[in-house]
This record gives C-alpha cells, structure tokens and sequence, in this order.
C-alpha cells in the first residue's frame, strides 16, 4: 500500500513536472518566434537606410552583448560562489566542459549556464 | 505450497510495478523528446573538451593527542559525449600515516583506492537531467556539493554526514535532477532518485529511494531546500533533512547549515565563513584570509551506525583559510569536541591544490 502511494507520489511529481516542462518550451518557443518575426521585419524596413542603420544596429549588439556578460559576471558570482571560491577563467573548450558539469552538480539553470558560459569565454 | 503460491503473486505483482514505473519513467521522458531536438543546449557553440581535474591535499589531524597524516589525491575524469552526455567519474587514493609505539616516524598500509562515483549523465533538455550509474547521494548539501578537499572550509567532516548517504558515500542507480527558473526571482531545483543494494566492498550501496528539492533566490543569494529518503532494506525508515546556504550579498560572508534526521542519529550543523577583503589594511593579504567557524551537535538514535558517533556529542570548530591563487589553499583549524565518551581537542591543518588539466586542444572555440 505505502509502495503504491510512493509510486503514485513519484508518478504525479514527474506528470507535473512534464507538464510544467511543455508549457514553458511552447512559451519560450512562441517569444523566439515572435522575436524572429521582429527582427525579419526591422531588417526589411532598413533596407533603404541601411547606412545609417549599421553603426545603431552595431551599437546596440554591443550594448547588448555588454550587458551579457555583465549578468554573467553576477551570474557567475552568484551560484558558483554558493559552494567554492569562483575560479579564474578558463579557456573556451575548457569552460565549456566544465559548465556542463557544474550544470548536471550545482542544477544550474540553462539561462545561468548560457550566461556564465558567455563570460567566463570572453 | 500457499507460501510459494504467495510468493509468485507478490513477484508477479513487484514485476507488474517494476513494470508501470518503467513505463511511467519512459512516458515522462517521451513528451520531451521534441524539445530536446528542438531547443539544444547552450554550450553548442564551444566543443567541449575532456578534462582531467580534482584536487590534491595534504592532511595533518591531531586529534585528542594523537597525529595522523593524511595525503589525498582525488582525481575527476570528465569526458562530454556530442552535446547532451557527459561521463564523469572520481576516484580517491589515500593513506592514513600514524605512528607505531616502538618504530620512529609515521607508517601507513597499502594506499586506500576508491572510485567514489562513475556516471553517464543525458541532458534531457532544460529541466532534466537524467543520470545511470554510481553517484554520490544527494541528501543534504555537504556530501554532494561541498565534499571535496578544495572545496570545504574545514577539514573535518560534520558528524551527521554518515546520515543518509549509504555505506560508501554513493548509490548505485538512477537519479532525474534538474533546476529551472519558476519565476523571475525564484529558481528550483530536484533531485530523485533510486538506489539499488550492492553488497560489493567498495562500491556498496543501500537500498533506497529518496527526493531532493531546494529554492534558491539569486537577488538574496539564499538557498533553502529539503531532503527526503525512504530506506527500503532493514528497518525501512524515513530519513529527512534540511539544508540553507546564504550569502548576504553587502558582506563577504558565507552561512552554511545543515539538519538530518534519522532513526541512527540526528543532528546539525551551522558553519559562518568570512572573508576579510573589507579590512582596510594590508589589503592583498586580507582578501585571501577567510575566517570560519562551526557549530554542531549530534544526538545518538535508537539503533546503532557505525559511522556515526556512538553517543551525544558536541564540537565547536574554528579555523583560518589562506587563498595562495586560485586553487591552492592553506587551512588550519582548532575544535574542542563535547562527548559522554570523552571530550577531546582536534587540531587540522592542511594544504589543497585544485587542478585542471584539458586533455585535448582548448583554444579554438569550434
């Protein structure tokens, strides 16, 4: 009886994990999409003052790529600090092997993994 | 006759629910088939490579009066396989060195060899982890997380890690894991797990399941999680516990703590470390110098552990750590242990170098 309880437990634990798994890849699935969309549409619009949109379109891939790393620097300090001294950077090939350890050991989210992985690459 | 008769039914019905868990596991996974292909891992754009990295350690115990050296080397082998898998395994070689009554210097037998763990994690996809093999047992924080000589803070073990862990540290079996983000502030992380009973020295292993699940919230850096285990040999019993680990983020300070309990023994312990790096004085040495301290007690339970201390016990520990550069730490540490068998001082010192070795190319990033 406690065996079918458990299994029932554990059964329901996994059902609404999957489900609550679905309905965020279909989220996150539908904002790439619509972004996709966004950036398809700004890029057919600045085709005739593609000139002048370069160095603003350059700018903000920058700015944005600053701010990558910047999250990933908190990131970074935030859940490799949790348990040891965060380490130095590595090289790329190197840090990509070890975030996916860290991944699988310290159940860090894909965003975190993403993110430190872009800074501690740069 | 009946008992044989009885005995088939009950096999026949352990296998119809070995059976529907298989196939509950299998129904789990398959809606996340899709996705996995579809969404791929963020670490596509580097090719990993195979590293050999672990730590190396050099231990030296006083305790109560009587000296005993302990080098430790514990290599961990990663090796990612195309983009989801990953084998990983850790292998321990260690010596106690103590002195024997008539012979001058420290004697030690034949090196201690263990393989702690050996493992083949699947990315399932962003929220699961799937693992098969020896891994060590996820109840609690320490065992899992801060077991590792470079990474503790002191030395010695906390009295209550025995509690929940099995016989050698590890299970041998399957475990889901995974964290994801439940909210903008607010991550969560699981762990389930089954281990089988392996009764071959020393990769022994208990028979039990158990779950794992903490909330961490990054804009307080606070981690809080709980941990449960239904042992499903001897006594069959329920194991609990619960962990927190906090960084308050204007203070270069780490809390640590940790409560099990079982029917063998219960107990906790709580560990501060700080780091002086806001000392306004000989700031280059001050960085590197971390204070810590711990607090931990110990009630003894109804049936007896080995591992564990055989009656209540005390101990306050207090210590220094010194960050020579990234990896390689020197600690020294004093505690005085509060026992009905005895009360006893232990000194540590020690020094750890964690190492990282590529073994492959590591420059290019395709």
């Amino acid at each position: 009886m406690r065996r079918n309880w458990m299994l029932f437990c554990c059964f329901g634990v996994t059902a609404c994990l999957v489900r609550t798994a679905i309905a965020q890849e279909h989220k996150e699935s539908e904002k790439a999409s619509e972004s996709a969309a966004t950036a398809g549409l700004s890029a057919t619009n600045s085709i005739p003052s593609h000139d002048r949109a370069s160095p603003q379109a350059f700018r903000s891939s920058a700015s944005e790529d600053r701010a990558a790393r910047i999250e990933g620097e908190k990131r970074f300090r935030t859940n490799c600090g949790r348990c040891h001294q965060p380490p130095h950077k590595f090289p790329p090939r190197v840090m990509a092997t070890a975030i996916r350890h860290m991944r699988v050991r310290a159940m860090l989210t894909d965003e975190d993994m993403r993110l430190i992985l872009k800074y501690m690459t740069q | 006759m009946k008992k044989t008769r009885t005995f088939l039914i009950s096999a026949d019905r352990l296998r119809a629910r070995a059976g529907l868990a298989l196939l509950s596991f299998a129904l789990a996974l398959n809606p996340f088939a899709t996705p996995v292909s579809a969404q791929g891992v963020s670490d596509e754009d580097v090719k990993p490579v195979p590293l050999l990295q672990g730590s190396v350690g050099f231990i030296t115990n006083f305790t109560g009066g009587q000296p005993d050296l302990h080098p430790i080397a514990a290599p961990v082998v990663l090796l990612p396989i195309g983009q989801r898998w990953l084998f990983e395994t850790r292998a321990t070689f260690e010596n106690d060195l103590v002195q024997v009554p008539g012979r001058s210097g420290f004697h030690g037998g034949p090196v201690q060899k263990e393989v702690e763990y050996a493992q083949i994690d699947f990315i399932a996809n962003s929220y699961m982890t799937v693992t098969v093999g020896r891994f060590l047992t996820p109840f609690g924080i320490f065992n899992e997380r801060l077991y590792p000589a470079w990474i503790r803070n002191l030395q010695s073990d906390p009295l209550i890690l025995p509690i929940g862990i099995g016989p050698s540290n590890a299970s041998t079996g399957t475990m889901i894991r995974g964290g994801f983000k439940a909210h903008p502030q607010l991550n969560i992380n699981y762990t389930a797990y089954f281990s089988a009973l392996s009764t071959r020295s020393p990769v022994d292993s208990d028979r039990f399941a158990g779950l794992r699940a903490g909330i961490f919230v990054p804009s307080e850096r606070l981690e809080i999680g709980g941990s449960f285990q239904h042992l499903l040999q001897q006594e069959r019993s329920n194991l609990f516990g619960f962990h927190t680990i906090w960084q308050p983020t204007p203070l270069p300070l780490d809390i640590r703590g940790e409560y099990a309990h079982s029917r063998r023994g219960s107990g906790y312990w709580v560990e501060p470390a700080y780091k002086l790096s806001q000392l306004p004085f000989l700031r280059n040495k001050m960085r590197r110098t971390q204070l810590v301290a711990r607090y931990q007690q110990f009630f003894a339970g109804e049936l007896p552990n080995d591992a564990l201390p055989s009656v209540n016990t005390k101990e306050f520990e207090f210590g220094v750590n010194y960050y020579f550069m990234d990896g390689l730490k020197a600690s020294s540490n004093y505690g005085r242990q509060f026992s009905a068998a005895g009360n006893l001082n232990v000194w540590t010192m020690a020094l750890t170098y964690r190492f990282v070795v590529p073994l492959g190319p590591t420059g290019s990033a395709q």
